[in-house]
């Protein structure tokens, strides 16, 4: 499997398991990203509504990214060869829309600050279905377990003070609490369960622009499902989501911004496995925090206990990150993760040798460059000109912004896009 | 799919757990709803 550590075609200098740290960091910058254009969405929409604002974006441009780099070609003919991860696609998007919508509750019933870190969990459920279902981190030396676990755990305790620093009353009362406690300990899960079809897809050879072509048709199918049980029906949903229309831009704006993100997470997970990128990914917490201290000056009136706080946590993440960055799996670990693939292959009947090409980056369905209909260019332009007609019918909101901050950050977001999109391409094309 | 691939899938695993997970989370969102 990954026992290279150099190129192989000398593409780029850089082993998977560097390309793998890089993505679940570039990751983490574009889903903490995500949440600033959702700022910018005055209150006064259902939670329900924003999440579908944000879905229905997702699902534009997660037919379109794709699309732009693989051709509609590829996606289907890498579809057809593994027809049975097409269930664990739509499993994972239904898995993702129920933890999401339970985080709602979880707010509601328990406010943001406690249910994060309990969310946030999902990394350490992600990293126990790994070792369990995947064989990884099978085969390695303790010091690097500790490396892994102790820096997931990091993640998640950095996780905890900056959500405890940051806190806000939310004027709930306890009578739910216990409640919201299960709800966000029930989106851990959730999200921590969905790495399962995600690794599978990946030990499988199959590549996460296709991956999420189909998983999004779960993630949007049961968010209205969803959306419509708890608002009296479907008609009631589309005279609600009418009414978001001067807010959607800036929602389309975060989905598309949390489908990079999302599909940097993907090419962690198939790189270097959900053990070590989902923790990784997870630290978009900090990118959050970040754009919402610097940008919209929401910590302006924290006291110097909580800013001590904000920093230690921060620097707890950090290390973490670090941590798990430095545990590169050993090639015993590998070849624990070769029987896991061969396993899949055996039980649906693929290709080893081909699979193991696909997962060096080497190879990937019909290595010959395929065809590009003209309509893909329709897509890609059909969804810029959605893009378009939501900016021009939105609506200027009523909230300061730190303008160097912003573009600082946003400079940062682009060059980790740019940089991880360069050596990805150069060393796998995007496999 | 063939029947053959579909009853690998019933009989794997990786299939049943990820299902199990969705359908609790399922149940506990209508209990709070």
């Amino acid at each position: 499997m990954n026992t290279d550590t150099t190129a192989t075609r000398g593409r780029s200098p850089c082993s998977l398991h560097q390309i793998g740290v890089m993505c679940g960091l570039a990751a983490g910058a574009w889903l903490g990203a995500a949440e600033a254009p959702t700022k910018l969405v005055t209150m006064g929409f259902s939670p329900f509504i924003i999440s579908l604002g944000m879905v229905a974006g997702v699902f534009v441009a997660r037919w379109t990214v794709p699309v732009a780099l693989k051709g509609t070609a590829f996606v289907l003919m890498d579809l057809k060869e593994k027809p049975h991860l097409m269930v664990w696609a739509i499993l994972a998007g239904m898995l993702w829309a129920v933890a999401n919508t339970l985080t709602v509750f979880a707010i509601r019933d328990v406010g943001l600050s406690i249910a994060f870190p309990l969310w946030n969990t999902n990394s350490l459920v992600g990293l126990f279905w790994g070792w369990l279902l995947f064989n990884e981190l099978r085969g390695s030396a303790a010091k690097d377990w500790s490396k892994v676990i102790g820096g997931a755990a990091a993640i998640v305790v950095g996780a905890c003070l900056l959500a405890y620093a940051t806190q806000h009353p939310t004027g709930t009362g306890p009578s739910h609490a216990m409640l919201g406690i299960l709800a966000a300990l029930g989106a851990g899960a959730l999200w921590g369960t969905m790495y399962i079809p995600y690794r599978k897809a990946y030990i499988s050879g199959m590549n996460p622009l296709s991956f999420v072509t189909v998983f999004t048709f779960g993630e949007l199918g049961t968010t209205i499902a969803l959306g419509a049980v708890f608002h009296g029906g479907l008609s009631n949903l589309w005279t609600e989501l009418a009414k978001a229309q001067p807010a959607m831009f800036w929602l389309f704006l975060g989905g598309f911004c949390w489908v990079l993100g999302d599909l940097f997470q993907q090419y962690a997970a198939k790189h270097i496995g959900i053990g070590r990128g989902i923790p990784l990914s997870n630290t978009n917490q900090l990118w959050g925090l970040a754009w919402g201290a610097l940008v919209f000056g929401e910590l302006a009136g924290l006291g110097v206990d909580a800013r001590f706080l904000v920093i230690g946590g921060s620097l707890v993440m950090i290390a973490g990150a670090v941590s798990i960055s430095l545990a590169e799996a050993p090639a015993s670990e590998q070849a624990s993760w070769k029987k896991a693939m061969e396993r899949e292959c055996t039980r649906y009947h693929m290709d080893p040798a081909r699979v193991a090409a696909v997962l060096r980056g080497e190879e990937s369905p019909g290595n010959t460059p395929l065809k590009r209909p003209w309509w893909e260019i329709a897509i890609v332009l059909g969804a810029l000109a959605i893009f378009i007609w939501l900016g021009l019918g939105a609506t200027r909101q009523a909230i300061d912004v730190n303008l160097p901050w912003m573009l600082v950050l946003t400079s940062v977001s682009i060059v980790f896009l740019v940089v991880c999109g360069i050596i990805l391409w150069r060393r796998t094309r995007f496999s | 799919m063939k029947d053959s691939i579909l009853k690998s899938i019933l009989t794997d695993l990786h299939f049943w757990v990820p299902v199990v997970v969705l359908i609790a989370g399922i149940t506990l969102l209508f209990l709070l709803g």
